[in-house]
């Protein structure tokens, strides 16, 4: 490089640094279009209009995950989906829809970003209640409850139920939307391997010991036999620790448990300390997986199982059958001769099968207090909610993108199903799961995904899942600070509990617990719990 | 080197132990060339280990023939030589005159500095100033923003220092040589070993860079290869999440399109590497003329 | 003074100051605009009110912050696991880049090179994926092989002294040889005849190491030694977090593990920029006085 080339990039350089500087300190504006500020108010108030589109095209934009998972040649802001978005319900209400893209792995990062610079599009949404509370708290959320009276009949209609979660102080400040298939865990054993000891399918706690011991005297799966699959991961221990715990009415709920981002972990409850004693005896005689604390994404305890490895394995209800690759199909193609069964392994102190499931709720929409488009937003999510559009964005069209089977819409699998359907799910936000009227329907639905060697198990699996479940009952009517506060750390000492009480000498067992659970309420524990009963009190008046 | 042509035990032993090395290395390279071309089921079952199990080219001709991969390749070495070649002139703008121990003020600016790499405003405050400066969503945001590195700035401030002689520079000066003529024709040719070095640290830290990208651009055209790679890893990890939304996601993507695409962003950069090389050398070379 | 002295020091050396214009710009508008963040660590930060119209709290932050026991912990491991890493991972790509020096075989030392250089390209999410492999106390790659000479197993993952030795072992692996270069680079910079010399004398091959080489490149391990240890205070986030785990995190949890899950995670900005704003001005006193020392005692000074 010469002097002259220096110079002359040199220059440019302070062009540009000035230039820099003097955009520095003007508004960066722009994004919600040159709407004058608190419109969002009067138009709230405008009752009655919601039919006329209004005058001036105004610009709608709505978060949507990105997964990295764009067919080929397709972007995620400008797919078949987003066009038919624009075309029928964006172009007749003289809306423009945006979408905007928010990275999965990083949305609560991203989010609270977007939020802090008021740059978060004006439908907003994410599964973490925790995040969704701590907006609420601090006042950038916009208050739905008129608008949505106003201009969501639809949506009222179908969400009904789950729209009560997103209550916080007498508010709707979130679209909550729901969720149809309730099962959460399923668990499954080889009966080869019950063939083998000569013991027929378990169906109480001490059956199930038994047979575990059984399978581990015999050495079934090789030197390297897991007789119960277990990972660091809720689908391990929520099945166990719940089918001990004696206190079950809502009261005791309320005051002897605490929730850690979806998920309620009754700490204090009767039987907890049982079932954390009972995960020690089966550690100590090796008859589950010593290396468990380290396998968190489960990827472990899918390996072991589908080598053939594991006798006993419970997973997220639905992640066991599929197609060709399923975990089902991988364990029979690589052991032979090997079969599962799916069953109910637990029982509690009354002989039944309780077992946690979800509530009716999905993730948490809202508008954020800055956006002036909460009644485009609303009618957005209106539109959505009718029979035809939901059919549509989750299924396309007969004979295109899906095929019916039995009266049931599936999805074909060709090229153009993938193009439309890829993303179904970021962009149907008001329903996780489609609902076909009943239980019975959705289960038989969500069967014919299945391979036909699986089919019938696929079913029984989903029913077993919802006896005797029960749901978390519903949160209190305003957000707990402390809860939103730990929720991070409250998992941490939880599993820290978890490790220590599984991994202690059995001597040790009472000591090791005790200390581990003093520690969790230290940090974190009591401050909830204490504020649950404050809550909760309040709540009962 | 040019030494002794005996081949003695040391040097057998010097081999040898970098070839164990070399191997410890290599190894998990291997194991994700491994995982890009075998098929789905020895996956899951953990059997790929160093070698291509159900040997399978798939994932390769999944990748290649994916044009947003191909144009995201072509942006990110546009960004890459861009960002390192302006950097590496603002890195050098700031080293040679605070490689001047006599520089009035020299302290001062080194202060200032020094004190950013420990201070810093936090995401939030950034993420408004680059939206002040109307930045969000320019290719440019993923340049200015990390133009020098206080870090390498020092280590050609240290370089400078210690290689060039004082007499140089007083010799150039007499032969009528002003300020700049002597930055660009005696300091950088002695520098060569250096600039190599820092334009390759630059270029792979903007390589393998993506958290700028992942708060500031939203327009895909302008994702950097590295973000879709984090995507797609990050894709799988959080199942956990995934499975509590239901059916709604069964587009998972295959490890073996997440290996190959590994394979293909980090290729390039080896390919590149041993030609920069070429640059020590040529440092050698004339560090040995100048006598 | 209005007449222009042709003999004044700014006369003179105008060009320096006319090439650091554009670095202080930078720095000024990307690194000081930005600052008034730090505000935040003295704040009850609401997001939507603003970094500026948040209320003042004076140092109630800091108090919380301090009589957090895991943040005491955090800062221990900090420095414990920058501490190992000083004495183990510092000379380890001195060392290497001393046997590529002397290696023979052109072809054999580039190819190496390269080689060495993989696992720095590597994502810290794939290698942890590839720890567990190679180290898990039940199935690893290494205690299969411990297993077949009688040794064994040992816990490399779950017991907290073990971890610190996967933990080291890991960083040199990761980066050894990617450190090697800048060292690679300040030997090519080394005079050839000081070598030629030293054959003639019949010197062995240790001690020209140690009379030319490591002397050659004496300032480069100074300096990089001193932003080591001005770093003491300040650690890389990924490793720990993606190495560590549930049984060992008494040794695992650092400052920035804790500082992202209460910052990011919780959505606690104002306590994780104190926590953050405390390790500045740690690391700031460490490397101050590690310059300091190093001018006292070897002349050698970095800023």
């Amino acid at each position: 490089m010469n002097m002259k080339a220096l110079r002359k990039s040199g220059v440019s350089m302070i062009v540009l640094a000035l230039t820099a500087g003097l955009t520095f300190g003007c508004s960066g504006g722009g994004n919600n279009g040159a709407t004058p500020a608190g419109s969002a108010k009067t138009a709230g108030e405008a009752t009655g209009t919601q039919s006329n589109a209004p005058k001036e095209r105004v610009k709608l934009r709505v978060e949507v995950f990105d997964r990295g998972n764009a067919p080929d040649g397709i972007s995620i802001t400008n797919s078949q989906m987003t066009q038919y978005v624009q075309k029928n319900f964006g172009d007749p209400n003289n809306i423009d829809v945006e979408f905007v893209p928010v990275p999965r792995s990083e949305e609560i990062n991203q989010l609270n970003v977007l939020m802090a610079a008021g740059t978060a599009p004006d439908v907003i949404f994410t599964y973490n209640t925790g995040a969704a509370y701590n907006w609420a708290k601090q006042g950038g959320l916009m208050d739905l409850t008129e608008v949505l009276d106003q201009n969501g009949p639809n949506l009222k209609r179908y969400l009904e139920s789950s729209l009560k979660y997103g209550v916080f102080e007498g508010k709707q400040y979130s679209i909550v939307a729901r969720r149809v298939n309730l099962q959460k865990y399923s668990s499954f054993i080889r009966q080869d391997w019950l063939d083998a000891v000569g013991l027929p399918i378990p169906t109480t706690t001490e059956e199930t010991y038994e047979t575990l011991k059984a399978f581990k005297e015999k050495n079934l799966g090789g030197k390297r036999t897991i007789p119960l699959g277990f990972a660091l991961a809720p689908d391990s221990y929520e099945p166990i620790i719940w089918s001990f715990i004696k206190e079950q009415s809502d009261e005791d709920r309320y005051l002897k448990s605490v929730t850690i981002g979806s998920r309620e972990y009754p700490i204090l409850a009767d039987g907890h300390k049982d079932g954390m004693r009972f995960l020690n005896k089966l550690y100590q005689e090796g008859l589950l997986d010593p290396d468990f604390a380290l396998d968190k994404d489960k990827k472990k305890k899918d390996e072991n199982f589908v080598n053939g490895y594991t006798g006993l394995y419970s997973a997220d209800t639905g992640t066991t059958f599929g197609g060709e690759a399923s975990v089902a199909n991988t364990l029979e193609k690589n052991v032979s001769g090997a079969q599962i069964v799916p069953f109910l392994p637990w029982t509690d102190f009354e002989g039944k099968n309780r077992q946690p499931a979800y509530t009716p709720s999905g993730m948490h929409i809202m508008v954020p207090s800055f956006s002036e488009r909460a009644v485009e937003a609303i009618k957005y999510l209106d539109w959505m909610a009718q029979d035809e559009v939901i059919r549509y964005m989750a299924f396309g069209e007969e004979g295109v993108h899906h095929e019916l089977v039995e009266g049931y819409p599936v999805r074909n699998g060709s090229d153009e199903d993938t193009r439309l359907l890829f993303n179904t799910g970021d962009v149907l936000i008001i329903t996780n799961g489609i609902d076909f009227g009943s239980i019975d329907k959705n289960v038989e639905f969500m069967a014919l995904g299945v391979s036909d060697n699986h089919r019938e198990m696929a079913k029984t699996s989903r029913i077993y899942a919802d006896k005797d479940a029960v749901q978390q009952p519903i949160q209190f009517d305003k957000p707990l600070d402390s809860e939103a506060k730990h929720s991070v750390i409250m998992l941490e000492k939880y599993e820290e509990l978890l490790v220590k009480s599984t991994m202690a000498k059995p001597a040790d067992f009472d000591k090791v617990y005790d200390a581990a659970l003093k520690d969790f309420l230290d940090t974190a524990g009591n401050e909830v719990i204490a504020e649950r009963t404050a809550a909760y009190e309040a709540m009962k008046k | 080197m040019v030494r002794r042509s005996r081949f003695t035990l040391a040097d057998g032993m010097i081999v040898g132990v970098i070839s164990v090395c070399v191997i410890a290395c290599l190894a998990p390279f291997l194991h994700i060339a491994a995982v890009s071309l075998s098929s789905s089921g020895p996956i899951t079952s953990g059997k790929v280990t160093l070698y291509p199990v159900g040997l399978s080219f798939d994932a390769y001709t999944r990748v290649l023939s994916d044009l947003a991969m191909l144009r995201s390749l072509g942006f990110t070495v546009l960004l890459t030589a861009a960002f390192t070649a302006l950097a590496m002139l603002m890195t050098t703008m700031a080293a040679y005159p605070l490689s001047k121990a006599d520089l009035k003020g020299r302290s001062v600016f080194m202060y200032v500095i020094v004190f950013t790499m420990f201070f810093s405003g936090g995401l939030i405050p950034e993420y408004l100033l680059i939206k002040e400066l109307n930045l969000l969503d320019k290719a440019a945001v993923l340049v200015l923003p990390g133009l020098i590195s206080p870090f390498y700035m020092i280590i050609m401030i240290t370089f400078f220092r210690s290689t060039i002689p004082a007499s140089l520079h007083e010799a150039a000066e007499i032969d009528g040589c002003g300020k700049f003529g002597i930055l660009l024709r005696i300091v950088l040719p002695l520098s060569l070993p250096v600039l190599a070095t820092l334009s390759l640290f630059y270029a792979v830290g903007r390589w393998n860079g993506f958290r700028d990208a992942l708060f500031y651009i939203s327009n895909q055209n302008l994702y950097p290869l590295q973000l879709k790679l984090y995507q797609m890893v990050m894709n799988n990890l959080i199942s956990e999440v995934t499975l509590a939304e239901g059916a709604a996601v069964k587009e998972l993507i295959p490890e073996s399109l997440k290996a190959a695409s590994i394979m293909f962003a980090t290729l390039p950069i080896l390919i590149v590497y041993p030609w920069l090389q070429r640059y020590f050398v040529s440092g050698l070379t004339l560090g040995s003329v100048k006598g | 003074m209005t007449k222009v002295n042709r003999n004044s020091y700014f006369y003179r050396n105008w060009p320096y100051y006319a090439m650091l214009v554009l670095p202080l710009a930078y720095f000024i508008t990307f690194k000081y605009l930005p600052i008034y963040g730090v505000t935040v660590a003295f704040k009850e930060y609401n997001v939507f009110k603003g970094i500026g119209a948040s209320e003042w709290v004076g140092l109630d932050v800091f108090k919380h912050i301090f009589s957090m026991e895991s943040f005491y912990t955090a800062l221990r491991n900090t420095f414990l696991l920058n501490g190992l890493d000083l004495i183990v991972g510092f000379p380890a790509p001195i060392v290497l880049a001393l046997l590529l020096n002397e290696a023979r075989f052109a072809l054999f030392k580039r190819i190496s090179q390269t080689m060495l250089y993989l696992p720095h390209f590597i994502s810290w999410v794939i290698i942890g994926g590839m720890v567990y492999q190679v180290f898990a106390t039940n199935y690893g790659v290494l205690n299969l092989l411990f297993a077949q000479v009688g040794l064994g197993p040992f816990p490399f993952l779950s017991d907290k002294n073990h971890w610190l030795v996967t933990y080291v072992s890991v960083g040199v692996w990761q980066s050894a040889g990617w450190g090697s270069i800048i060292y690679l680079a300040a030997m090519t910079g080394i005079n050839r005849e000081l070598y030629e010399a030293a054959d003639v004398d019949g010197a062995s091959r240790l001690r020209r190491i140690w009379h030319i080489t490591l002397p050659g490149i004496r300032t480069t391990i100074i300096v990089l030694l001193i932003l080591k240890i001005g770093d003491m205070a300040d650690i890389g986030f990924d490793r720990p977090y993606i190495i560590g785990n549930v049984m060992v995190r008494e040794y695992s949890d650092v400052l920035s593990t804790f500082i992202y899950r209460i910052g990011l995670q919780s959505g606690q900005f104002s306590n994780a920029t104190a926590v953050g704003l405390f390790q500045a001005v740690v690391g700031l006193v460490f490397i101050l006085s590690a310059n300091y020392i190093s001018k006292k005692t070897t002349d050698e000074s970095i800023l």
